[in-house]
C-alpha cells in the first residue's frame, strides 16, 4: 500500500479510537459529558435488591438508582416530592393523608405509573406474605385508596406526625407491578427491580458486580450521563482503597480511615466527607445490678467529663467525625444543641468521689468491624476512664451477630455495665432517634440497650409522635434532649462522617446525610 | 477393585450423613439471634417476629433437624436465608469461581514445585537448591493476606499489570492463583525435593546409570515415577486446604468464590447456606480422597486393594 494511503489510513484509526473509546464520550450542549462506564466499590454484597426487605443502606443506595418512590431525602436531608407532584394534604385529625402523584411519567419497562401501580407499592410492603418485608413504621399505615389516577389516599391507624419523612426510606420504592411476573420476579419475592428511576439492572453476578444501564427515557429534568455504572463489590477496605489507585474504580466508599490524609492529598483523587446521621456512644446499663453505682446519673456524668472526645476524634478517628452537642446528629428534624461535656478529668474524678464511686468497676464491650474503628475507640475510652481511676475489664470483644446478641438482651441478662454501640435513624427525625431513650423500647420489644427510663422524656416524646404544629414538635423534642443530657445514659461520643472518594475524572458526585453515596448524576470530569 | 470402590461409597453415606448432623448442630451453637441478624438493627419487634416465623426459627430444634434431613434425602438444600434463592443456586453460581482458582494453583504448585523440588535434589548442597529450598520455607511461613496485599501493591498499584479485585476483568485470576497457590508450591517442592533424593539414593538408579543411560532419562523413566507416591499424597490433602486457603485469598482479591460465601454466611448467620457449603466440602474431600487412592494403585504396581 502506498505511504499516502497508508498514513490517511493510521490517522483515520488514531481519529476513531480516540473519539469511539468508552470514558471520554460526547459532550451535549450544556456542557455534561456523557458515555462510558462508572465503576463504583462498595463494602458488602447486597442480600436482596427487593425494596421491601432493605435493612442496609449499601443495599439500598443501589435500589434507589432503579427505583423511585413518593417522597425522597434530598442532600441537605429534606423530605421531596418525587414521584408524588406536590406535599400531601393532610386531615384535621391527622389520620388521612392525600397524595397527589406525578403524571405522564413511565416504569423503564414502559408501563405507566398511576395511583393503582402506588396503592400496590405500598400494599406489597404491608403485605405479610412478602418475602422479608420490613414496613417498620410504615405498619402505621391502614388502608391505600387510589382515589383517582393520579390521588392517593392514605389512611393511617393513629397520628403519626413524621409520616412523610418515614415514606423518604426505601422499603416504600414503587415498582412496576407488570414487571412482577417477570424476569424470576414474584409478587412475594423480587430479585430484579424495575422502577422509574434512572438505571436499570443489566447484570448481576452473586458476590462481585452488579451492572446497571443507563434509562434513556428517565423522566427528571436531571438525566443519567453515564452509559453503565459498575457497582464492584469489594469487602475489604484496604482492597477498596488499592483499586482506586490503581485505576480499578473511579468512586469507592469507606477506605481505611488512617489512609484519608495521604488520600486527601494525592492529587489523582477527591475526598468527600458525607454527612451521616450515625451517633456513636458508650451505652451504659442504667439500671446494673453488678455496678449499681450507674443507676446515678452524677455518676455517668463524671465518666462523660472523663473522655477526651476530641483526641479520640483526630487520632483514632483521623477526623472523620464531630462530636456531638446534643443525643443525635444536627441533620435530623428535632434536633438542637443542648451542651456539651468538655473533657475535664479534674472535675470527673470530684464528681466521682462525691458520689462515691472512686475506683469503680465497669465491665465494657464492643463489637470489632462493625463501626470504623470501634475496638479503638472503645480502647481509648478504657484509657480515659482508667486515668480517672475507673477499672476497666475488657473491652469484651466479638463479631456482631454474638455482640449484638450479647447487648440485645432484657435486663437481667446484660452482660456489660457499659458497651460501644452506634444508632443511625432511617428517616431524619428526632422520633427515630428517641427510639433509643423510650422504655416501651427495652429488649425484647426493640433495642434500647441502656434500659433507661423517664417519664418527662417519654411524655414529651410521645406528645411529639402526633403533634400536628412543626414548631411545637421541635421544641418538644428539644426539652426532651437537655433532660436526656442531663441524666446521660450514654458517654456521648462522636457523629462519624461517611468518606467516599474519588477520582478526578468523575464530577457530580454526591451523598444523601444518612450513609447514601449517589452517582446518578454524576458525569465524565 | 470394584468391590473396593463401592465399599468406599458405602462408608461415604453415613460419613455424610454425621457431617450433616454435626454442622446442622454446630450452627445452631453460634451465639446470636438468626432473625434478627436479618432483620437488622432498627427493625421492629414485630418485623423481626414475623422473619422468624418465615424461617421456621420458632420451630422446636427436632422439628428443624427433621425437616433439614428430609430435605436432603431429596437433594434439596434449602432457601439462603440472606437472599431468599435456593442454597444450591448460591453455592453453584459461586463453586466455579472457587474451582477456577484452585485447579489453576495446584497446576502451578504441581509442575512448579515438581521441577523445583527435583532440580533442587539433582543440585543437592548447591547455591541453586538453597535459594530453592529458602523459597519454600518463606512460602510456607508468608501470611495469604499479606502476601496478596504485596502482590497488590506491585503488580496493581506500581505496575498496572493486573487487576487488584473482582473476577471481570478477564486478567482477574492470575493475582489470587499465584497468592493461592504459595503455600502448596512451597510443600509440593520439599516433598519433591526429599522424594527425590531418597529415590536417587537407591540401587536401581545406580544400576541405569552404570549401564550408561543419561541423568534424563534416569529421571524421566525411573525416579519420577516413584518419587511422585509421596508428592499425590501431600497433593491430595492440599486440596482440602486449598480451599480453605480461598477463604483468605477470596477476601482479599474480592474473589467471589465458596469460600468468601461460607464467611458472609456465618456473619450473617445464614444457616441454611453454611450447612450446605460444609457438606458439598465434605463430599469434595471424600471424592478427591478416593480419587488420589485409585490413582496410587495406577501409579504403583505393588499396591492392590482388595
Amino acid at each position: 500500500m502506498p505511504i499516502s494511503k497508508l498514513a490517511a489510513f493510521a490517522a483515520l484509526v488514531v481519529a476513531v479510537v480516540a473519539c469511539g473509546n468508552g470514558g471520554a464520550g460526547t459532550t451535549s450542549t450544556t456542557g455534561t459529558k456523557h458515555g462510558g462506564t462508572l465503576t463504583v466499590a462498595i463494602g458488602i454484597d447486597p442480600d436482596t435488591l427487593d425494596p421491601a426487605a432493605q435493612t442496609t443502606t449499601t443495599a439500598s443506595q443501589i435500589v434507589d438508582m432503579m427505583v423511585e418512590r413518593l417522597y425522597t431525602m434530598d442532600a441537605n436531608g429534606a423530605t421531596q416530592p418525587q414521584l408524588a407532584s406536590d406535599v400531601p394534604k393532610v386531615s384535621s385529625d391527622g389520620l388521612t393523608y392525600t397524595v397527589p402523584l406525578r403524571t405522564g411519567v413511565k416504569f423503564s419497562d414502559g408501563s405507566p405509573f398511576n395511583a393503582a401501580a402506588a396503592k400496590q407499592g405500598l400494599d406489597r410492603l404491608l403485605n405479610p406474605g412478602t418475602f422479608k418485608t420490613q414496613p417498620g413504621v410504615l405498619s402505621v399505615i391502614d388502608s391505600v385508596t387510589a382515589t383517582d389516577d393520579k390521588t392517593l389516599a392514605i389512611k393511617l391507624k393513629s397520628a403519626f406526625a413524621p409520616f412523610v419523612a418515614a415514606l423518604t426510606q426505601t422499603n416504600s420504592a414503587i415498582l412496576s407491578p407488570a414487571s412482577l411476573t417477570q424476569q424470576g420476579n414474584t409478587a412475594a419475592q423480587v430479585k430484579v427491580p424495575v422502577g422509574t428511576g434512572p438505571y436499570v439492572m443489566k447484570e448481576r453476578v452473586n458476590g462481585d458486580h452488579i451492572t446497571l444501564a443507563a434509562n434513556k427515557d428517565y423522566w427528571g429534568s436531571q438525566k443519567p450521563n453515564y452509559d453503565t455504572q459498575n457497582i464492584k463489590i469489594v469487602p475489604d477496605d484496604p482492597s477498596r482503597e488499592a483499586l482506586i489507585r490503581s485505576g480499578g474504580a473511579d468512586v469507592i466508599v469507606a477506605p481505611p480511615l488512617s489512609d484519608l490524609p495521604a488520600l486527601s492529598q494525592d492529587s489523582n483523587l477527591k475526598v468527600l466527607k458525607a454527612k451521616s446521621d450515625r451517633t456513636l456512644q458508650i451505652i451504659f446499663n442504667t439500671v446494673s445490678t453488678s455496678q449499681p453505682l450507674l443507676q446515678k446519673p452524677e455518676v455517668r456524668q463524671a465518666l462523660n467529663y472523663a473522655v477526651n472526645k476530641d483526641e479520640i476524634i483526630k487520632n483514632v478517628m483521623f477526623g472523620n467525625a464531630v462530636p456531638l452537642d446534643a443525643p443525635m446528629s444536627k441533620t435530623l428534624f428535632g434536633y438542637c444543641s443542648v451542651g456539651t461535656y468538655a473533657f475535664d478529668p479534674a472535675k470527673a474524678k470530684s464528681m466521682l468521689q462525691a458520689a462515691g464511686a472512686s475506683g469503680m468497676t465497669i465491665k465494657l464491650g464492643s463489637p470489632t468491624g462493625r463501626y470504623p474503628q470501634d475496638i479503638k475507640v472503645a480502647t481509648a475510652v478504657a484509657s480515659y476512664l482508667h486515668d480517672v481511676g475507673i477499672t476497666v475489664q475488657g473491652p469484651q470483644t466479638s463479631d456482631w451477630p454474638t455482640y449484638l446478641g450479647k447487648v440485645n438482651v432484657p435486663p437481667a441478662q446484660a452482660a456489660f455495665d457499659a458497651h460501644f454501640l452506634g444508632w443511625a435513624p432511617a428517616y431524619l427525625d428526632a422520633s427515630q432517634q428517641f427510639e433509643q431513650f423510650r422504655p416501651d423500647r427495652i429488649p425484647p420489644k426493640g433495642l434500647e440497650t441502656s434500659y433507661y427510663s423517664n417519664p418527662t422524656v417519654t411524655d414529651l416524646i410521645n406528645k411529639a409522635a402526633g403533634e400536628v404544629d412543626q414548631q411545637k414538635r421541635k421544641d418538644q423534642y428539644c426539652q426532651a434532649s437537655k433532660q436526656v443530657w442531663q441524666d446521660a445514659p450514654w458517654i456521648f461520643l462522636y457523629n462519624q462522617s461517611f468518606p467516599i472518594v474519588y477520582t478526578a475524572k468523575v464530577t457530580g458526585v454526591s451523598a444523601f446525610p444518612n450513609e447514601k453515596f449517589d452517582t446518578r448524576f454524576a458525569s465524565p470530569a | 477393585m470394584l468391590t473396593y470402590v463401592a465399599r468406599r461409597v458405602l462408608v461415604a453415606v453415613p460419613t455424610i450423613f454425621g457431617v450433616a448432623t454435626v454442622i446442622f448442630l454446630l450452627v445452631r451453637l453460634l451465639p446470636g439471634d438468626p432473625a434478627r441478624t436479618i432483620a437488622g438493627v432498627l427493625a421492629s419487634q414485630a418485623d423481626v417476629e414475623r422473619i422468624r416465623h418465615q424461617f421456621g426459627f420458632d420451630q422446636p430444634l427436632y422439628v428443624q433437624y427433621v425437616t433439614y434431613i428430609v430435605h436432603l434425602l431429596t437433594g434439596d438444600l434449602g432457601i439462603s436465608t440472606r437472599t431468599g434463592a435456593p442454597v444450591r443456586e448460591e453455592i453453584l453460581t459461586r463453586l466455579p469461581y472457587t474451582l477456577e482458582l484452585a485447579a489453576i494453583s495446584t497446576v502451578i504448585s504441581v509442575l512448579l514445585g515438581v521441577t523445583l523440588g527435583m532440580i533442587a535434589a539433582t543440585r543437592r548442597g548447591s547455591p541453586l537448591d538453597l535459594m530453592i529450598s529458602a523459597l519454600a520455607v518463606f512460602g510456607l511461613s508468608m501470611p495469604v493476606y499479606w502476601l496478596g496485599l504485596m502482590l497488590i501493591i506491585l503488580f496493581s498499584i506500581q505496575l498496572h499489570a493486573f487487576p487488584a479485585a473482582g473476577a471481570q476483568d478477564p486478567l482477574g485470576f492470575v493475582l489470587p492463583s499465584i497468592t493461592l497457590a504459595m503455600f502448596s508450591l512451597a510443600l509440593v517442592a520439599r516433598q519433591a525435593r526429599s522424594a527425590m533424593l531418597e529415590v536417587l539414593g537407591q540401587d536401581y538408579v545406580r544400576t541405569a546409570r552404570a549401564k550408561g543411560a543419561p541423568m534424563r532419562r534416569v529421571l524421566a523413566k525411573h525416579a519420577l515415577r516413584n518419587a511422585l507416591l509421596p508428592v499425590m499424597t501431600v497433593i491430595g490433602l492440599q486440596f482440602g486446604a486449598l480451599i480453605g486457603g480461598a477463604v483468605l485469598t477470596e477476601t482479599v482479591f474480592s474473589w467471589p468464590g465458596v469460600g468468601r460465601l461460607l464467611v458472609d454466611s456465618i456473619f450473617s448467620r445464614d444457616y441454611a447456606v453454611v450447612q450446605g457449603v460444609v457438606l458439598m466440602l465434605a463430599v469434595g474431600f471424600i471424592i478427591v480422597n478416593l480419587l488420589v487412592d485409585l490413582l496410587y494403585a495406577y501409579v504403583d504396581p505393588r499396591i492392590r486393594y482388595s
